[in-house]
C-alpha cells in the first residue's frame, strides 16, 4: 500500500466532475461540438498543470461564498490526475470524431465521459483511479501509487484527513 | 418540425433514465445476492425490522453524521428497530460478501430479515425512517 498519500479535497474533484457533465450535456442538446473541445482542452491544461481543470470554479466561487464546503480525505491525487487526462483523451477523440462527420462516434464518446464522470460524482467510483491502480498492480512504470489502506481502488477513501 | 435541439433533451433524458434503471438494477441485483446469505447475520433478532451499518474506526463520516443519524432513529424507534453495527476491518469477509465497497453503507432488514434497501454514503435518519417505513407500515 501507499504510504505517501496527501491531502486531496474532493469537493474540488466533484465540482471539476459537475462542470464537466454540465458542459457537455449542453454541448449535446445545442449540438455544440466546440463546447466538447473546450471542456478537452481545459481538461488537458488541468492535467498538466496537475490541478482538476475547472478548480477555478471552486475555489474561486464555491468555496468563498461557503456553497460548496471543502471535503479534504487522505489520497493519492495522480490517479485523479490520470483520471482526468484519460477522460481529456477521449473528448479529443471525440472532437476530431465531431469535426470529421463521425457524428455518432464523436457523441457516444462524449456520453463515455458524461457517464464516468457521473458514476464518480454520484456513486463515489472513479474508473479512472481504478485503471490506476489496476497499473500499478501490474508494476506498469510511472503508476506507482497503490489505493489508500482499507479503500477498494477506484472507490472514494473512507477517512477524513484531520 | 420538432425543433433538434427538442429531440437532442428527449434523447439526453432517455439515456439518464437509462443509466438510472441500470443502477437500480444493479441494486436489486445486489440486494437478491445479499438476501441469500442475510440469513448467517449474527444477532439478528427475527420479527423486527433492522439496519446493518458498516463502518469502520477511522471514518470520519460515519462519526460526525451516520452514527448520531442511527442514535436518533434509534432512540425513536425503541424496541421495534435493531441496529446491527459491522466494522468491515474486523469482518472484511462479511463486508466483501455483502458488496460493501465503501463506509458508511447501510442495508435496510425488513422482519423477516431479507433486505430490501441498501445505501450508499451517508443517509440521513429522515430517509431511513420512511425506509423503515416502507419496509414495515404496520409496525413504525
Amino acid at each position: 500500500m501507499s504510504e505517501t498519500q496527501t491531502k486531496v479535497d474532493h469537493s474540488v474533484i466533484r465540482t471539476n466532475q459537475a462542470t464537466i457533465i454540465i458542459l457537455l450535456l449542453i454541448g449535446f442538446i445545442l449540438n455544440f461540438p466546440w463546447l466538447v473541445t473546450l471542456t478537452a482542452l481545459v481538461m488537458i491544461i488541468g492535467t498538466v498543470i496537475k490541478r482538476p481543470g475547472f478548480a477555478f470554479i471552486y475555489t474561486s466561487w464555491l468555496k468563498p461564498r461557503n456553497w460548496v464546503k471543502p471535503d479534504v480525505l487522505q489520497d493519492n491525487p495522480e490517479p485523479h490526475r490520470f483520471a482526468q487526462g484519460f477522460g481529456a483523451v477521449v473528448l479529443t477523440i471525440s472532437t476530431i470524431a465531431l469535426i470529421t462527420g463521425a457524428g455518432v462516434l464523436g457523441w457516444a464518446l462524449t456520453w463515455l465521459v458524461i457517464a464516468l464522470a457521473s458514476l464518480n460524482l454520484f456513486i463515489g467510483f472513479c474508473a479512472g483511479c481504478a485503471v490506476y491502480y489496476w497499473l500499478n498492480r501490474l508494476k506498469v512504470p510511472g503508476f506507482g501509487k497503490s489505493a489508500p489502506v482499507g479503500t477498494f481502488p477506484g472507490m472514494r477513501p473512507k477517512a477524513s484527513s484531520s | 418540425m420538432t425543433p433538434a435541439w427538442l429531440i437532442r433533451t428527449s434523447l439526453a433524458l432517455a439515456i439518464i433514465a437509462s443509466g438510472w434503471l441500470v443502477f437500480k438494477l444493479v441494486t436489486y441485483l445486489s440486494l437478491n445476492r445479499v438476501r441469500k446469505i442475510a440469513h448467517r447475520l449474527e444477532n439478528y433478532q427475527p420479527g423486527k425490522a433492522a439496519i446493518v451499518y458498516f463502518t469502520t474506526p477511522d471514518c470520519l463520516a460515519c462519526k460526525a453524521a451516520q452514527h448520531p443519524a442511527l442514535v436518533r432513529l434509534q432512540s425513536l424507534l425503541g424496541d421495534q428497530l435493531q441496529v446491527i453495527e459491522i466494522n468491515a476491518y474486523e469482518d472484511p469477509d462479511m463486508a466483501k460478501d455483502w458488496g460493501v465497497l465503501s463506509v458508511p453503507t447501510t442495508f435496510i432488514l425488513d422482519s423477516k430479515g431479507a433486505p430490501r434497501q441498501v445505501n450508499y454514503g451517508v443517509t440521513p435518519a429522515e430517509k431511513l425512517y420512511d425506509q423503515l417505513r416502507q419496509t414495515q407500515p404496520q409496525a413504525i
